[in-house]
């Protein structure tokens, strides 16, 4: 009797601990996957080929995509096709891109131009104007508490440049050094680069770089964007003006898109959505401009060239 | 109302049961399952609150750590995306993949829904891209998807917005199951520890609790024996040992109280062989007197009325005969009454003697056949035992002819090793020996006292319709009968 009753009382006991052992699913499961079930990845063709677009890294890549998003999305319901926009770290990455015909149009920097006009044809498809004009400066900058009021009381500091070829970003400032008589690695105690505009006064704002040059119309948009950082940043120096950043085509690319490009780029101001699209990267409009007024700027370069 | 009111039947009948069961069991046993039902349900309930508890903030903060590793992994890998550089994509969510534990994979999704680069290697698991949608969620979403590896948590986040495509991250809930499970495991090995534990202790309590109730039980049978003189040794100062105290007590009064009835039963018995004695003692003296002096006075008398009658003339003659018949017909009365009283023969010649006198003249008397038969081995048995024995068997024949209508009798009489027993049996009509009222109850106890007084006993067997049967046992040379013979003998003197 005893014994027959420990059974059924030891059973009641542990049956709370078998009902323990059951897992616990607080979360929905949503599907099985089996990790082990490894399939070669699938890469669909494109059945309509996108217009491809690259934005030169004057701003940081996410920049970039935030302030073209609205260009890039006129440009598609003009063309009534999509359009890809392609971003590359350094200015000679796309200019080789544009040289293969692997971007079609491009917002390149002026250098990037010179360069590319140079080396292999790249075509001038329009400028954009800002404040009535088609040019810019390179402006230098120090944290607004520096002493320095000139190139010259940066020596034996840290500088930043924006890209290895960028005009108001390298060669600007390079060129400022050399008429100091000093080479850029022999001036300054360390140079780096930021590889955008955005993030060379952000160095600067956050004393990484006791000075950097950057794009005056990307300083102004950056200013109009976050007033703080008037506050922390000071332009001790301006350059001449140099020819505004052009809008740039492949030489491979179909002449009658060409055209068809300009047309669309010329006529934004029309409509509302191209207002609204040349608003957002701070344009006015879209003009013609020679290649001539690079030409000073292919002086400056080739007395860097020579100097170096 | 009846349905609640049979629910409360039912109930009570289980609880009943329940009782039933439990009430059956040992204290030892009561008290190992009380311990040990205690420790397990603690222990139990320990496991599960904690297994439970521990699941929940475990898999909260396997969730949370994967929202934030893949909002990480988006934040980083903007850049790279936006500038196609794969390999620092690939570089990216290697370096996710070796900074974090948990990790099972990652992989980013580009704003087509394309895989952009994935932690797989060589493919990628079918079916798993649909699992957790990018799209219309604000920011990040989490859901739990099953695989052949156990639960994990998949995390989506949007990179910039969606405009750069999405960053998945998936985390195995398999180190929490793991962690789990160890704290479950130890919290059982644990909880096995203290029953063990539990075990001795729960042996210590029943030493200490039943082990006093034992020597009580032990002790109340002791005293229902008529063994007093046990003391139960009190353990502890507690309610068992109050228990005790008051054991200890009742036993020493119940000693008391038994001494008193002993002493009273033994003034009683006194006083009884007192009466018997004397009662016995005058009727020797009467049977005496009638015998010597009132025998010898109507034999006179005879003697006299016989002379008278020879010389007398033959008118008176008549008259002086008739005189001497009823002077002859006294004179047997008074034998006969003198003998019933107290016969000479077992004064004289012993119970065998007297034995057979008394059944020579029932049967003379009453027509109903004796067998007798008496093994006594020639010697006298102390006086007191032959008188209890023979008006024992006295009363018994007096009862036969009186209630019995037997057809016959059958008395046996037999000296055995250090006892005397008799054996009286008739084949009348029986009666019901519990039922048995008035004067024949008072005859019947009146014999059973004669054989307890000397230390015997006395049984009576009977059933209507099938005879009677007297059983008598008296043990022979006890102190009871020596005294009694003593006693007689100076009565006697």
């Amino acid at each position: 009797m005893r014994k027959s009753l420990f059974i059924p009382l030891l059973f009641i006991f542990l049956t709370p601990l078998f009902f323990g052992c059951i897992p616990r699913q607080p979360y929905e499961v949503v599907g099985y996957v089996n990790l082990k079930d490894l399939q070669p990845i699938q890469v669909p063709k494109q059945e309509v080929l996108p217009l491809r677009v690259a934005v030169a890294s004057i701003v940081s890549p996410k920049g970039t995509v935030q302030s073209y998003e609205p260009l890039l999305d006129y440009l598609e319901s003009q063309l009534h096709r999509p359009v890809e926009l392609v971003q590359r770290r350094t200015y000679l990455e796309t200019n080789e891109l544009i040289a293969t015909g692997q971007v079609d149009l491009a917002f390149v920097c002026t250098s990037a131009y010179v360069v590319g006009h140079d080396s292999f044809g790249m075509e001038l498809l329009a400028v954009p104007q800002v404040n009535g004009e088609t040019i810019y400066y390179s402006l230098l900058i120090v944290p607004s508490e520096s002493s320095a009021r000139s190139m010259a009381d940066l020596q034996n500091k840290v500088f930043a440049f924006t890209d290895p070829i960028s005009l108001s970003g390298r060669m600007y400032p390079t060129y400022l050094v050399q008429q100091l008589g000093f080479s850029p690695d022999d001036f300054f105690a360390r140079t780096f680069f930021t590889y955008n505009h955005d993030e060379a006064i952000r160095a600067v704002a956050d004393k990484l770089a006791d000075g950097a040059a950057v794009d005056s119309l990307v300083y102004e948009f950056a200013i109009a964007r976050d007033p703080n950082l008037a506050k922390k940043v000071r332009v001790i120096h301006r350059s001449p003006p140099f020819a505004i950043p052009p809008v740039v085509v492949s030489p491979k690319l179909d002449k009658d898109l060409k055209r068809e490009l300009q047309k669309i780029l010329f006529s934004m101001g029309d409509t509302a959505e191209g207002r609204k699209a040349l608003e957002s990267i701070g344009v006015e409009e879209f003009t013609t401009i020679d290649d001539h007024a690079y030409d000073d700027i292919r002086t400056l370069l080739s007395d860097v060239e020579k100097t170096r | 109302m009846w349905k609640k009111l049979d629910k409360l039947v039912h109930n009570r009948l289980i609880l009943d049961r329940f009782w039933e069961i439990v009430g059956a069991v040992s204290i030892r046993t009561k008290i190992l399952g009380l311990a040990l039902g205690l420790v397990l349900l603690v222990g139990i309930g320990n496991t599960l609150q904690t297994r439970m508890v521990l699941i929940r903030n475990m898999e909260a903060q396997l969730r949370d750590q994967s929202v934030s590793v893949a909002r990480d992994l988006a934040a980083r890998a903007v850049d790279p995306i936006l500038l196609n550089d794969l390999l620092a994509l690939q570089d990216l969510l290697l370096e996710t993949k070796g900074n974090n534990t948990n990790f099972r994979y990652a992989f980013i999704v580009d704003q087509r829904g394309q895989i952009m680069a994935h932690t797989f290697g060589e493919g990628f698991p079918v079916g798993l891209l649909d699992l957790n949608h990018n799209g219309n969620f604000d920011h990040h979403h989490t859901v739990l998807i099953d695989t052949d590896e156990g639960p994990i948590f998949d995390t989506a986040v949007s990179i910039l917005d969606g405009k750069a495509g999405t960053a998945r991250i998936g985390l195995s809930n398999v180190s929490v199951q793991q962690a789990v499970s160890q704290v479950a495991l130890q919290s059982v090995l644990f909880t096995v520890l203290v029953l063990l534990f539990g075990v001795v202790v729960a042996m210590f309590l029943t030493r200490i609790l039943a082990q006093p109730i034992l020597e009580l039980v032990e002790a109340t049978r002791m005293v229902s024996r008529g063994d007093y003189t046990h003391r139960v040794h009190p353990w502890a100062n507690d309610e068992l040992g109050t228990l005790a105290q008051a054991f200890n007590q009742m036993s020493q009064d119940l000693a008391q109280i038994h001494e008193l009835r002993q002493e009273r039963e033994g003034l009683q018995r006194q006083l009884l062989e007192k009466v018997i004695s004397t009662q016995e003692e005058e009727r020797r003296r009467i049977a005496r007197e009638l015998h010597d002096s009132t025998s010898q006075s109507l034999t006179s008398l005879l003697v006299g009325l016989r002379m008278l009658e020879t010389n007398c003339k033959d008118p008176d003659q008549q008259q002086i005969s008739d005189l001497r018949s009823v002077a002859t017909q006294t004179l047997d009365e008074v034998h006969k009454l003198a003998t019933q009283l107290r016969p000479n023969a077992l004064d004289d010649l012993g119970l065998s003697a007297a034995l057979e006198r008394l059944t020579f003249e029932w049967q003379a008397r009453h027509k109903v056949p004796i067998d007798l038969a008496i093994t006594l081995k020639d010697s006298r048995l102390p006086e007191g035992v032959e008188t209890a024995l023979y008006r024992i068997i006295q009363e018994t024949l007096t009862n036969v002819v009186r209630h019995a209508h037997a057809h016959s009798v059958s008395i046996l009489v037999e000296r055995r090793d250090g006892s005397v027993i008799a054996v009286i049996e008739d084949d009348g009509k029986g009666f019901e020996v519990c039922n048995s009222q008035g004067e024949y109850h008072l005859g019947l106890l009146g014999m059973r006292e004669r054989a307890e007084l000397l230390g015997g006993h006395l049984t009576i067997e009977s059933n209507l319709g099938h005879g009677t049967s007297v059983f008598v046992e008296i043990p022979l040379f006890t102190e009871d009968n020596l005294d009694g013979q003593k006693e007689t003998h100076l009565i006697g003197g």
